[in-house]
């Protein structure tokens, strides 16, 4: 039964091309930011000696230790990555120069490398969107089936709760917080998920006042099942699809949220690039360095429009009323 | 009714009380808080007599010297008689810099709010009407792209192509008023001002509005799925009528009560946008006192955004009640 409407729902979304092409986006964004180290580096992968094959980007030698190998006096056979640059190395030659075969995306205020940059600026960016939601969907499914099997007092309690939650002004909430503690990936991460857990925690509640109410849940009662049995293998199946949709969506705004926080100052410290961050500083040199505003400010987009494709299209396949 | 005004009136004072304990707690109890605050004034202390004063004025008010809760217990008497204390930055009463700084920021988020409401509705409703036309698969996908849109990079780009810069220089780069014109008549003071306004207001509106857009149409789309509109197509309503009467008005409802989700949204945006068009309103403000940790400034802003924020859900309530027989009459069951 749940095998049947989950591959329903698929095949509804597969139908969606504009969440197909999301879900793509959403997945190459993956990939960069898992093998960053090995689209953007300045050791070669491989490195063939007269003497001696190395593998410089995966293991460390001795000889070859504060070695440049990108220069001519090391002969032999190199191969490098795509951008054969690192994320904090600077050349004070390139300094805001755009576009060009040496630096395609061109180079910052501090001459370094904006693809380079940018690659390692998406790990940062999905890392912070996928824990930050993965801790307020926990909390949130937690709090909200509490509320919501239990009733009574309790729902009382939580639903107060949320309510205050909700009226706090959470991105002022979130720089104080990091203003006190002191930005760090860490922080950002925890600090969104705390705030952030309402609405998932009041769907959560929502389903299962529902479906506690019906039959098969009264029957598993009746036949002497445990709230905590209930509560896991019957009524928290049921009532994901809704929680699916709203972390999707929710990825998206938590982007959103830490390239805000980059672009205040109040992200990731330096010298680890952040979307936010490499835009922030754009802004000195934005009459003529189109580059290092259009790029992050693209790039932020771009990964916030896809998660956003790939909500609606979950939205739309497990829409009930279809 | 009156019933329900003053149930809810009553609820806000729990979850304001819930609000600014939380903060207070917070600032309290975050590591590293009250050292740097001692730390701080310390630098402050050498420099003069101001910091021994603020120093005074701050354990006073925080009851740092007493157990957390009767100093929260403090706070609140003080907060009452919205007495915030002194700027740790410049030693001004807090409740004059906020005074200067909310009148702005309100003035900004409203004729937000009202460009939002006034631009989404018809949209909304034009999308709807034509479900799937031309119109609206154009307009569905310029919503769903301005709502992905970060603001900050479109101040930027706006700021870059239509503001002063190597581009076009049609709007002004900053501030809310040009100099030299504090002695110029109101009209011109007003022009200037408006002018001023018109990069930060359509920063602050564009994101707001292709989400209420996009939500007018699907709430009205649902209307019109209801059974009452097929009774009225099948009794031979004009569609206008059946449009605007029965499934416009019904689907007005939800749109309310947004306006509660939308202000604390557009009031954390401020921050963004103030900072860049360098506003003097509540954001920047905000912005300022998180830098320097004022946290005299920083607890008031809380407390009084959330106030803020209490006030537009029992406004939107309100509204909610009265187009709502179903709420309006719950207690004469």
């Amino acid at each position: 039964m749940i095998i049947s409407s989950w591959s329903r729902n698929w095949r509804d979304f597969k139908k969606n091309r504009l969440a197909l092409a999301g879900s793509l986006v959403v997945f190459l964004l993956l990939l960069i930011a898992l093998l960053a180290p090995l689209l953007a580096n300045n050791k070669p992968y491989i490195y063939i000696s007269k003497e001696k094959t190395y593998f410089p980007l995966f293991f460390d030698y001795p000889d070859l230790k504060d070695k440049d190998l990108r220069q001519n006096k090391y002969p032999g056979f190199k191969l490098f990555p795509p951008i054969p640059y690192s994320y904090s190395e600077y050349d004070l030659d390139y300094i805001v120069v755009g576009p060009s075969q040496k630096h395609f995306l061109g180079t910052d205020e501090q001459g370094r490398d904006l693809a380079a940059r940018m690659i390692y600026g998406t790990r940062v960016s999905i890392l912070v969107g996928l824990i930050a939601v993965l801790i307020y969907v926990t909390l949130g499914i937690i709090i909200g089936a509490i509320a919501g099997y239990y009733g009574g007092v309790v729902d009382l309690i939580i639903s107060r709760l949320i309510e205050i939650m909700i009226c706090f002004p959470t991105f002022f909430l979130i720089l104080t917080v990091l203003a006190l503690l002191g930005p760090s990936l860490v922080n950002i991460m925890v600090v969104i998920g705390l705030t952030s857990w309402t609405g998932i925690a009041r769907i959560v509640r929502g389903e299962f006042f529902r479906i506690r109410e019906l039959d098969y849940v009264k029957a598993s009662k009746l036949s002497g099942a445990s709230d905590f049995w209930i509560i896991l293998r019957h009524i928290l199946p049921n009532s994901l699809s809704p929680v699916f949709v709203s972390a999707t969506f929710g990825i998206a705004s938590t982007i959103l949220i830490e390239s805000s926080l980059s672009f205040l100052g109040f992200g990731v410290q330096p010298p680890t690039p952040s979307w936010g961050d490499i835009l922030s500083q754009s802004r000195d040199f934005m009459d003529f360095a189109w580059w290092l505003t259009l790029i992050p400010g693209a790039a932020i987009f771009i990964t916030i429009t896809s998660y956003n494709l790939v909500g609606e299209g979950l939205q739309e396949a497990f829409d009930p009323k279809k | 009714m009156k019933r329900y005004l003053f149930k809810r009136i009553l609820l806000i004072i729990p979850t304001f009380l819930g609000i600014t304990l939380i903060t207070f707690l917070m600032i309290r109890l975050a590591p590293g808080d009250y050292t740097s605050l001692k730390a701080g004034l310390q630098g402050e202390l050498r420099a003069g007599q101001i910091g021994q004063e603020i120093l005074e004025q701050e354990k006073k008010l925080y009851g740092l010297d007493k157990p957390i809760l009767v100093g929260y217990y403090e706070w609140v008497q003080k907060f009452i008689r919205l007495d915030f204390g002194k700027s740790r930055k410049d030693g001004r009463p807090v409740s004059t810099r906020l005074a200067e700084a909310l009148p702005i920021t309100l003035t900004l988020n409203l004729i937000t709010l009202i460009i939002i409401y006034l631009i989404s509705i018809p949209l909304g409703l034009f999308s709807a009407v034509k479900k799937n036309g031309f119109f609206d698969q154009g307009t569905s996908l310029l919503l769903f792209i301005l709502y992905s849109l970060p603001s900050f990079w479109v101040a930027l780009l706006l700021l870059l192509y239509l503001g002063g810069g190597e581009y076009l220089d049609l709007f002004p780069l900053n501030g809310l008023l040009s100099d030299g014109l504090e002695q110029a008549n109101w009209w011109e003071k007003f022009l200037d001002f408006s002018w001023h306004l018109v990069l930060p207001v359509v920063t602050l509106t564009y994101g707001g509005f292709a989400f209420l857009a996009r939500y007018t149409r699907a709430n009205l789309l649902e209307v019109i799925g209801q059974q009452y509109i097929t009774v009225a197509r099948a009794k031979g309503l004009s569609e206008n009528k059946i449009l605007f009467v029965h499934a416009f008005r019904n689907s007005l409802i939800p749109l309310i009560t947004l306006m509660a989700t939308l202000l604390p949204a557009l009031l954390g945006g401020s921050v963004i946008v103030e900072s860049i068009f360098s506003i003097p309103g509540m954001g920047q403000l905000a912005f300022e006192a998180i830098l320097s940790r004022d946290i005299p400034v920083i607890m008031a802003i809380a407390s009084i955004s959330a106030l803020l924020t209490l006030i537009g859900i029992l406004l939107s309530d309100l509204l909610y009640a009265l187009v709502d027989p179903r709420i309006r009459l719950e207690g004469k069951k």
